[in-house]
């Protein structure tokens, strides 16, 4: 397929000399064919200023591969890359340019094969210091893909994605609850949008009910014992709240498997927060039978 | 296209770690509830003035989660000048001489031997099961709207010569006499 498109860029090159010799589209092929990328770059740039050549698609199809040419040689570690994204931007404009078609196929392939690199780069920055590249670059990725199938449907990705990124934004919080304060309705708004796309996702399920309830239960573990009375059933008001939250989702996610030992902690917990012994003691006593089934 | 699949699968993975690593904690919110309300109790609650000198005796009898909170509390807080001193009584023969007696619901049945052992101190007997605020028992906790509430008898509080805060009698639900 590489191939191909070097063969099809090679001939449209070869016309193009012949019909362009002494425009700067002319001399930024060359430059390219040399490997001199930079000066290839400074002429397919002023190309796409100029008036005569601005208005041809040519000069984007171009631009785009010098570009992304300068990107495999030269910014590939750069999850950031410029030239990457000038390199998609100048092939989208071909294509918005394009009346032949000929070219659209290769155009495509490269599209394609940037974008998918910027989708690689997102999942390689889903940790705590790279995380907001992680999301820009994800969401670019489906800006772009979109270029190339409109139709296409990002739904599966979209809910992986966003699942490894609440378990990123809950390391995030969990390091420090006090600093990190916002990070809790990050997480709770990734969960959300996950259940969103797909209402019977365990992950985002259990996630959010456990989110809730880890809130609540650290408040109270934190209370100093000199809080007052009044402010205490202020807390706790706030706390019941907080499990009354949770348990929706933890139920949803017993519902999608009954027998998953996490769930059932989880749930038996909240129960049992919520002053709910028998409820709570009812969870625990199958959790308890799991246990023995799995033990024979 | 091959590379995306692989991180896919890694992104999929990590997703199944996800669901695994975030375990619910153990930690026993009712057990610290209760705690502070004890801790609260000593500050709205007088004891007579022999009882003011030496340790803040907090007894309890049997098992209770709450023991460990209790331990903890007393710790890092006083009673006043008062420091605590947490006693664990394995039955209701140890009991002696203590400024507050807890006896846990799974306990509820030595109340009447524990309320035996305490009728000649000024001891505050606090309990944890429906009904038992009627029982000779000073304060009960109970649940109400998922909450942790407590009932207070006064007449019986009074009777062994404590003093309750009136904010503390503005807070609690009182036991029909």
């Amino acid at each position: 397929m590489r191939r191909r498109t070097y063969i099809s860029l090679m001939l449209v090159m070869l016309a193009s000399m012949v019909f362009a010799q002494k425009s700067h589209v002319t001399k930024a092929l060359k430059y390219y064919q040399a490997g001199k990328l930079d000066t290839a770059k400074s002429f397919i740039d002023s190309a796409s200023v100029h008036p005569e050549t601005v208005s041809d698609p040519l000069t984007w199809y171009y631009r785009g591969f010098i570009y992304k040419e300068i990107y495999n040689k030269h910014e590939k570690s750069d999850k950031e890359s410029p030239s990457r994204v000038s390199a998609i931007q100048s092939f989208h404009k071909f294509l918005e340019m394009d009346t032949v078609g000929k070219l659209k196929e290769s155009t495509l392939k490269s599209i394609q094969y940037l974008s998918t690199t910027i989708y690689n780069d997102a999942a390689t920055s889903l940790n705590v210091r790279e995380y907001q590249l992680a999301v820009s670059n994800f969401e670019n990725y489906k800006k772009y893909m979109r270029f190339v199938d409109p139709t296409k449907d990002f739904t599966d990705l979209d809910i992986q994605f966003h699942l490894v990124l609440g378990q990123v934004y809950t390391q995030v919080y969990e390091k420090d609850r006090k600093a990190n304060q916002a990070f809790f309705n990050k997480i709770k708004d990734v969960y959300y949008y996950v259940i969103e796309l797909d209402s019977n996702n365990l992950s985002a399920n259990y996630n959010l009910g456990i989110l809730y309830y880890n809130e609540a239960v650290n408040i109270i573990k934190q209370l100093d014992y000199e809080t007052d009375l009044i402010t205490l059933e202020l807390i706790q008001d706030e706390c019941v709240g907080l499990f009354k939250q949770s348990l929706p989702y933890m139920h949803k996610a017993y519902e999608l498997n009954p027998k998953r030992r996490e769930t059932l902690i989880g749930l038996s917990g909240i129960y049992f927060s919520l002053n709910e012994l028998e409820k709570s003691d009812e969870i625990q006593l199958q959790l308890e039978q799991i246990e023995k089934e799995e033990q024979r | 296209m091959r590379k995306l699949f692989v991180i896919l699968l890694f992104l999929m993975l990590g997703t199944q770690l996800l669901v695994n690593a975030q375990g619910s904690s153990n930690f026993n919110t009712q057990a610290k509830m209760k705690a502070m309300f004890i801790y609260n109790f000593t500050k709205y609650i007088e004891w007579p003035s022999s009882y003011k000198e030496g340790t803040f005796i907090v007894g309890v009898l049997g098992e209770s989660p709450m023991y460990d909170n209790l331990v903890e509390m007393a710790n890092t807080k006083k009673a006043g000048v008062q420091s605590f001193e947490i006693k664990k009584y394995n039955s209701s023969s140890e009991i002696d001489k203590c400024h507050m007696l807890f006896v846990p619901k799974d306990d509820s049945g030595k109340l009447n031997e524990a309320l035996k052992k305490v009728k000649d101190y000024s001891t505050l007997v606090i309990t944890e099961q429906e009904n038992l605020c009627s029982e000779g028992t000073g304060i009960n906790f109970v649940i109400r709207n998922n909450r942790q509430k407590f009932e207070l008898n006064k007449n019986k509080v009074e009777a062994k010569e404590l003093k309750i805060a009136s904010s503390l009698l503005s807070l609690a639900i009182m036991c029909p006499q």
